[in-house]
């Protein structure tokens, strides 16, 4: 089965506003999901700089898909609906 | 900038007697309008605060003069005769060595009871001739300073150290009387030949933790230990920003590729452009992460790249504070820290585009304008750490 790639923006915006955090995703999984994932970092995502009060950074990208706002328990709940 | 011209790097390293929040043992370091520099380092009796403000006063005094072209001898004599002297031992408060190094190599050294200096040359070390002053109107009964006049040329160095690392191991069954001058010579000398391209301050790193050891890992004393290495001068660029214009993105990239020399980028919309217009992957290293300063990223053919703006603020924090030498503080921002340590010019190019993201006021205030950033980092390296810069907007 492909993994699903998770992608954490490193950039400076996100960083600051949660994403040193995300970082730790790895720490907060289940033996199960941590087997079907890829946790890779960006640079930057690129998102910031179209960011509005709808979607605001930390961004993560789940395979093509980007989430904004994001925090663990985003995460955790995304992937357990997949 | 002429580049033929000779660079003199100059670093030190010091460990404070164990227990003490501060070292007795001052090193100051600055460069004159001409182009000379002048280094101090100067051992305050006993040790603690007393000794450190013998020693400040001493070198502060020591550099003003020099720097403002006073005979160097004579310096020496007015702060020999400025000293206060220890009502029971006798001696002057406050032993020193002044180096006065003009750009075309000619070095002016005085020395006043610290333990003399080293100078290694291609063919290792040599000793110097000198001449020894009697400071006639000194207070105390016998007065001398030894004055040192050489020339250096490329590949000489001038290694210059307190008593902490030649009195160092003192009582110990291998070393009774301490390291001593003679070994200490002996084993910079080998530390040289086994590293011949070593920087200042890795050299005195490994002198002072030497030191260390025979102390077993508790200094007895302040040990500090100051290198000027003569040499070719080694050439970093540090590239920051995306331009103004994005027509200009290629140019950017084209001047980091070809670039003799270290590189590194610092800003994730800036590697991205990079790694489009070279095309040459980034990959956001998340094996090693810290609290404050996002992961660095690895890039073929790039030496650093990190974050823009956090790393760029920490980097000048450090450089500010001097905080780096002695912190197990490991990141992004100091390595960067290493690499500009490590080499003597630094070129930074740097984009003025705003990222409008920074902006928004739920950001941390430490979030500066880059132009600004980079101004302090660049006043810290030439005037702290005697590195030369060269700024160009992009």
């Amino acid at each position: 089965m492909k993994k699903t790639r998770i992608t954490i923006c490193t950039g400076t915006a996100c960083y600051v506003l949660g994403g040193a955090n995300l970082l730790e995703l790895e720490d907060f999984l289940s033996d199960e999901m941590k087997s079907r994932i890829e946790i890779t970092g960006s640079a930057c995502l690129g998102m910031c700089k179209a960011a509005s009060n709808d979607s605001k950074p930390p961004y993560v990208k789940i395979d093509d898909e980007v989430i904004h706002s994001a925090t663990i328990q985003k995460i955790i709940a995304y992937l357990s609906e997949r | 900038m002429n580049e033929s011209s000779l660079f003199f790097e100059v670093d030190y390293y010091q460990i404070n007697k164990s227990g003490m929040s501060v070292a007795g043992d001052v090193f100051l370091s600055t460069r004159s309008d001409d182009g000379s520099i002048v280094t101090v380092l100067a051992d305050g009796l006993g040790s603690g605060i007393k000794a450190n403000v013998l020693a400040t006063l001493t070198a502060k005094m020591a550099s003003v003069f020099v720097l403002n072209s006073m005979d160097i001898r004579k310096s020496a004599e007015i702060i020999i005769d400025t000293l206060p002297v220890c009502s029971e031992r006798k001696i002057g408060y406050s032993t020193f060595t002044v180096a006065r190094i003009e750009h075309d190599g000619n070095a002016y050294i005085i020395e006043y009871d610290n333990p003399g200096f080293v100078f290694l040359s291609n063919n290792g070390a040599e000793k110097i001739s000198y001449e020894r002053i009697d400071i006639k109107s000194s207070p105390v009964k016998k007065n001398f300073i030894n004055y040192y006049s050489l020339h250096l040329e490329r590949g000489n160095r001038l290694v210059f150290f307190s008593d902490g690392v030649t009195q160092s191991g003192m009582g110990c069954a291998s070393t009774p009387l301490g390291w001593g001058s003679a070994n200490t010579g002996e084993y910079i000398e080998k530390l040289v030949r086994s590293d011949p391209g070593i920087g200042a301050g890795k050299l005195s790193r490994s002198i002072v933790a030497q030191a260390l050891a025979h102390d077993i890992y508790k200094a007895h004393d302040d040990i500090t230990c100051e290198v000027i290495c003569c040499r070719e001068p080694r050439k970093l660029l540090l590239a920051t920003g995306p331009s103004m214009h994005s027509d200009k993105d290629r140019e950017m990239s084209e001047r980091i590729r070809d670039f003799k020399g270290c590189r590194i980028i610092c800003g994730g919309t800036t590697s991205q452009i990079v790694s489009r217009e070279l095309d040459v992957e980034v990959e956001v290293d998340i094996s090693k992460i810290s609290r404050d300063i996002p992961p660095k990223s690895v890039m073929k053919g790039i030496d650093l790249v990190t974050e823009g703006i956090l790393t760029l603020c920490r980097i000048a924090e450090l450089l500010e504070s001097g905080k780096f030498r002695n912190s197990d503080e490991s990141n992004a921002a100091t390595e960067a820290i290493a690499l500009m340590m490590n080499n003597d010019i630094i070129y930074f190019l740097v984009g003025t585009r705003i990222n409008e993201a920074h902006q928004d006021p739920s950001m941390p205030r430490e979030i500066e304008i880059r132009r600004n950033i980079i101004k302090k980092i660049i006043y810290n390296l030439e005037n702290k750490y005697l590195k030369k810069t060269e700024l160009q907007f992009i």
